[in-house]
């Protein structure tokens, strides 16, 4: 039995069942007597639908079900709506939404949209019944670059949007932005890509569904990160029936990053169809259905502007941005491009005025949502790369601008333009450790040597600041076992992270009892009366507080029973180091024994019963916590192939109180790998029809462990911030917020002697090597001139 | 995936009868191209036979002048045999930069050399070291065995057996792989075999060819600087999202620079 603490490197609870294939995944959950359901999808990008003829399919022997769009709409299922927090354009009306059923109705707008469920007996009749389904398309002309969407002659996705325009958005001070571009010495343009990328997370995503007749209640095994806010969706606007009459169960989720967030169409397909046949369905993607389904992110366009003085004083930061979010708006599409990616902007620079302005644009493309960050890499890049460009137009230090325009810890809190409530951080001491450990003075005598070699050598440091987001309330519930087991149950959940250990560990740290007790259940609706799931870096600042918060409660039951059992008043007792003690005889009894007694009649009161220290607790975030840091990159380039090799790296994170440093270096390397991956080799391409080209991995570049430098991680908790009672930050995201503009620029660093200043990403070994070629000739105004 | 028969044989002619028996039969290797392009319905043979069984498929033999390779070694056997690393070091590292471990695992030199991807690294040594290419039926030199894209000598029903590799003067094989899947985006195989030098370019055409530019300069001397200025045609060469055709003829002169160097190195390091 283990005695745990708060900030203790833990290791991994779960990880035993995971990497002893006792982990329990989507495709390892079977029902009774269940049926195979597959998707028949889209192969246009924009088509009319003229006819659906499934007589083939049903004649099939083992088919048992065809839905097509039709019949969904002659059932009245609603569609599902976008949960967006930004619903409002500049002008002050409202977003275009246009209704995003669950299979398409008439008209197609991207490959891969379900167009017709097939349930069969098994798997691969179901697959086989998707080719005798004869689908009469008349093809539309599709336009899947957001840029070109704007332009007036332009294929039109939708007869009632004009202009493909969902929302144009704007935050910041335009006036005051414009009045310090008149006035400053300088202001630097670049326009600049931020490509299209998916997470794919190593499980694809899945379900199983059953329908109870007798109590009319829906059951649902989802590979989701979010089963309360889904259920929601599906039992509210898609069925119209009470949200209780759907249990949904997330089991172990293989990675979530984002995309397993949003609501899909499969899950209620599956719930109908069971509830058609009186038989649970299954249905499971495939690797290059997911390419096609799962949700992309990033994939914007912006001009970045930066005003800025002689001596290298930022004045005003100016960011137009255009996104393509897909064919629909989905769960927070429109958000990612506009709220997501505004708050911020300036990073932890003393910006005195910003302006942002963004426009979500419908293209014939899959599915936008959230990636790992929604919007805060993408604006951390913006900020990191037009200085980084400022510096090698003026001719200033990138590390000497950078360190005079941090913003100093005496000016927090401090609201920026973009409405971000920065209270507490050390900006400069961070950015000076980072810089520390990187050492790059020291790199002198190896960069000779690489130079001797051929090749180039490189560094880069990019700070960063962050803002966590998610579902503002979160529940924790603590049931005691007469045999000694302590059930927590919490509505955050971990799709890989850990939170079976970090969890435990926060509540077995609090309570003074064995860390081994604890047993962690999560992502089940029937559990946790609310539960706001994974995103947004919140398990913690989330999840944890809830937890500590019903910790309390525990301690403030059993401080009574305590008394009881001490003989004394509850108001005498302190509780410390897992035991209450009464300050005036001494007398103590521990967390662990009083816990014993609330199962034993014999020591419990008369007014107690059994159970009596459980707790149920919900935890209100007040305001979101602005998690901060900053990252350095080593590279060496070769610039007669364009290779690029990492050499080494180096993170120093603010996340407020660790709670399990081994966790957080998890999910640090995790996110760091990710950013790697997206600036060097991960890229959505579609081609001029609508196609996607990237979709498989034979041909979508994923990071791979030996392209993955060591990382040096440390954290600076001199910082906690006030905002929520554990003082954390949120851990999750920020290693892909600080890793896009580290890499990017410390290529660029390596390619300086050959006059190259700007790539857009990913920088494949190509565009490096014709950057060299041109001795750095590129437009820097080129990407989004046509939209502005 | 369509349903089909599958036989595991124990000999060459045992594997030879079950093809015969079969309306559409497949040899199934090492089924790293062949099971992907199943799980497609791609391909919907009658019925596999299975490879694996087969010992005398098996194996890795050397004498002074001859390294061979049975059909069915995987990539891994070949990259950690120390006759092939004393034999032809090349050889072991061209295989141990296949992919990656499940691939070398599975993967069979037989396999690579049947299917003659475009793109895989095998057929370059095969070219450029001259090898023979031995089968149930014949023996076929490495220049009139790959025929074109996915193409090859070998007729329907035919088996590779073995690759007879001449141990090289000097050999190197260097490649600039795709980021994904590993896959050569230019491969260039350098070898001097009893004084005359064949260069082997693969991922950059439609298959797998010789440079015989570069093979008239090294005969000179075999140094990289007697490459400079051999400018590669692009005309020929393939495009994809990964790589133009003039960024592959650009490589392809990177390449066979460093396998000269490595080639020399190599030398000078035994």
């Amino acid at each position: 039995m283990t005695d745990v603490t708060i900030g203790q490197p833990v290791r991994r609870s779960e990880d035993e069942r995971f990497l002893t294939g006792r982990g329990r995944y989507i495709d390892d959950i079977n029902l009774e007597g269940q049926a195979r359901a597959v998707v028949l999808r889209s192969v246009y990008a924009h088509a009319r639908i003229k006819n659906i003829d499934a007589s083939g399919a049903l004649a099939m022997e083992g088919v048992l079900l065809v839905v097509t769009g039709e019949d969904w709409i002659a059932e009245g299922f609603g569609p599902m709506p976008t949960k967006t927090a930004i619903r409002k354009n500049r002008d002050g009306s409202e977003l275009s939404e246009p209704p995003r059923h669950c299979l398409a109705i008439g008209r197609v707008r991207y490959v891969g949209e379900p167009v017709a469920l097939v349930v069969a007996e098994t798997d691969p009749i179901a697959r086989d019944a998707l080719d005798l389904i004869d689908v009469d398309y008349e093809s539309l002309d599709a336009v899947t670059d957001a840029v070109e969407a704007l332009a007036p002659d332009a294929p039109q996705l939708w007869d009632d949007i004009p202009g493909n325009l969902c929302i144009d958005f704007e935050l910041g001070d335009r006036e005051g932005v414009e009045k310090a571009f008149a006035e400053a010495d300088h202001v630097i343009t670049l326009d600049l890509e931020n490509n299209r990328v998916t997470a794919v997370p190593i499980e694809p995503r899945g379900c199983v569904g059953s329908y109870d007749p007798e109590t009319d209640t829906y059951l649902l095994y989802n590979s989701t990160q979010n089963v309360h806010a889904i259920r929601d969706t599906l039992a509210e606007n898609v069925f119209g029936i009470d949200k209780e009459k759907i249990r949904h169960i997330a089991p172990d989720v293989g990675g979530g990053f984002g995309v397993k967030n949003s609501a899909y169409p499969e899950p209620p397909l599956v719930l109908y169809a069971a509830k058609k046949l009186g038989r649970p369905v299954k249905w499971i993607n495939n690797r290059s259905e997911s390419f096609l389904s799962d949700t992309h992110g990033r994939g914007q366009t912006s001009r970045v502007q930066l005003a800025i003085d002689n001596d290298g004083t930022f004045r005003a930061l100016r960011t137009e941005t255009v996104a393509g979010i897909g064919a629909y708006c989905w769960t927070i599409g429109p958000f990612t491009p506009t709220g997501g990616s505004a708050r911020t902007q300036g990073g932890p620079y003393d910006f005195p005025v910003m302006y942002y302005r963004s426009r979500a644009v419908f293209i014939n493309t899959g599915p936008m949502d959230p990636y790992r960050g929604a919007g805060r890499p993408e604006a951390t890049f913006q900020t990191e790369r037009i200085i980084e460009y400022a510096a090698r137009q003026l001719g200033l230090d990138p590390i000497e601008i950078r360190r005079k325009n941090l913003m100093r810890p005496e000016k927090l809190p401090h609201k920026t333009s973009m409405g971000l409530n920065i209270d507490c951080g050390d900006f400069p001491k961070v950015f000076e450790r980072t810089l520390k450990l990187a050492d790059p003075g020291s790199f002198a005598e190896r960069a000779e040597q690489i130079k001797t070699a051929g090749r180039r050598f490189g560094f880069a440091i990019a700070p960063y600041l962050e803002c966590t987001g998610g579902g503002p309330k979160e529940f924790a519930g603590v049931a005691f076992g007469a045999d000694g087991t302590v059930s927590l149950s919490v509505g955050s959940q971990s799709t890989g992270m850990g939170h079976e250990t970090s969890m435990a560990q926060l509540l077995a740290a609090r309570l003074g009892i064995p860390f081994e007790r604890v047993e962690y259940h999560q992502a089940d609706t029937d559990k946790t009366p609310i539960g706001g799931g994974h995103g947004g870096s919140r398990g913690m600042e989330l999840g944890g507080n809830a937890v500590a918060q019903a910790a309390g409660e525990v301690i403030e039951k059993a401080s009574g029973l305590a008394a009881h059992l001490l003989q004394s008043k509850a108001a005498d007792l302190t509780f410390e180091g897992g035991s209450f003690k009464d300050s005036g005889s001494g007398a103590s009894v521990s967390m662990v024994e009083v816990i014993e007694a609330s199962f034993d009649s014999e020591r419990l009161p008369d007014d107690l019963e059994p159970g009596c220290l459980d707790t149920g607790s919900t935890f209100e975030r007040g305001e979101i916590s602005i998690p901060n840091g900053c990252h350095a990159a080593a590279v060496e380039v070769d610039p007669k192939t364009g290779a690029i090799l990492l050499l080494g790296y180096w993170v120093v994170d603010d996340f407020g109180t660790i709670i399990n440093p081994l966790l957080a270096d998890g999910q640090v390397m995790g996110g760091v790998a990710q950013g790697i991956g997206q600036v060097l080799t991960e890229n959505i391409v579609f081609d001029d029809s609508g196609q996607l080209i990237t979709g498989s991995l034979m041909d979508y570049g994923l990071p791979r462990a030996d392209g993955v430098p060591d990382m040096v991680i440390e954290y600076y908790e001199g910082a906690p911030t006030k905002k929520n009672p554990l003082g954390v930050k949120g851990a999750g995201e920020a290693g892909c917020v600080g890793s896009l503009p580290a890499v990017v620029n410390a290529v660029l660093d390596a390619l300086k002697e050959f006059g190259v200043v700007h790539i857009d990403i990913p920088l494949t070994s190509e565009k490096v090597w014709r950057a060299v070629q041109d001795q750095g000739a590129h437009d820097p105004k080129g990407l989004i001139e046509g939209a502005l | 995936m369509q349903d089909f028969e599958y036989q595991k044989p124990k000999t060459v002619t045992e594997a030879g009868d079950a093809f015969n028996a079969q309306s559409d039969g497949s040899f199934l290797a090492g089924g790293q191209t062949l099971i992907p392009v199943l799980k497609q319905g791609l391909a919907m043979p009658s019925g596999l036979i299975d490879l694996a069984g087969i010992e005398d498929l098996q194996g890795i033999t050397a004498t002074e002048s001859t390294l061979t390779v049975g059909a069915m070694t995987t990539h891994a056997r070949v990259a950690a045999s120390p006759e092939v690393q004393k034999a032809i070091p090349a050889l072991a590292g061209l295989a141990g930069g296949i992919g990656d471990p499940q691939v070398r695992n599975r993967g069979t030199l037989g396999g690579s050399l049947a299917n003659n991807d475009p793109s895989a690294d095998y057929p370059a040594a095969v070219l450029a070291l001259s090898a023979v290419v031995v089968t149930d039926k014949r023996r076929i030199p490495a220049d009139g065995f790959f025929t074109g894209m996915f193409e090859t000598a070998l007729d329907e029903g035919e088996l590779i057996t073995d690759v007879e590799f001449p141990v090289a003067e000097r050999a190197a094989y260097a490649k600039f792989p795709n980021p994904a899947s590993r896959y050569a985006v230019a491969g260039v195989f350098v070898a001097r075999v009893d004084g005359a030098v064949r260069v082997a370019v693969t991922g950059a055409g439609p298959g797998v060819f010789r440079a015989a530019e570069m093979e008239a300069a090294l005969d000179k001397d075999f140094q990289a600087d007697a490459l400079e200025g051999i400018a590669v045609s692009e005309a020929d060469l393939i495009a994809d999202i990964h790589a133009s055709a003039g960024y592959r003829a650009h490589l392809i002169g990177v390449m066979a620079g460093r396998a000269v160097d490595a080639a020399n190195a190599n030398v000078g390091a035994a």
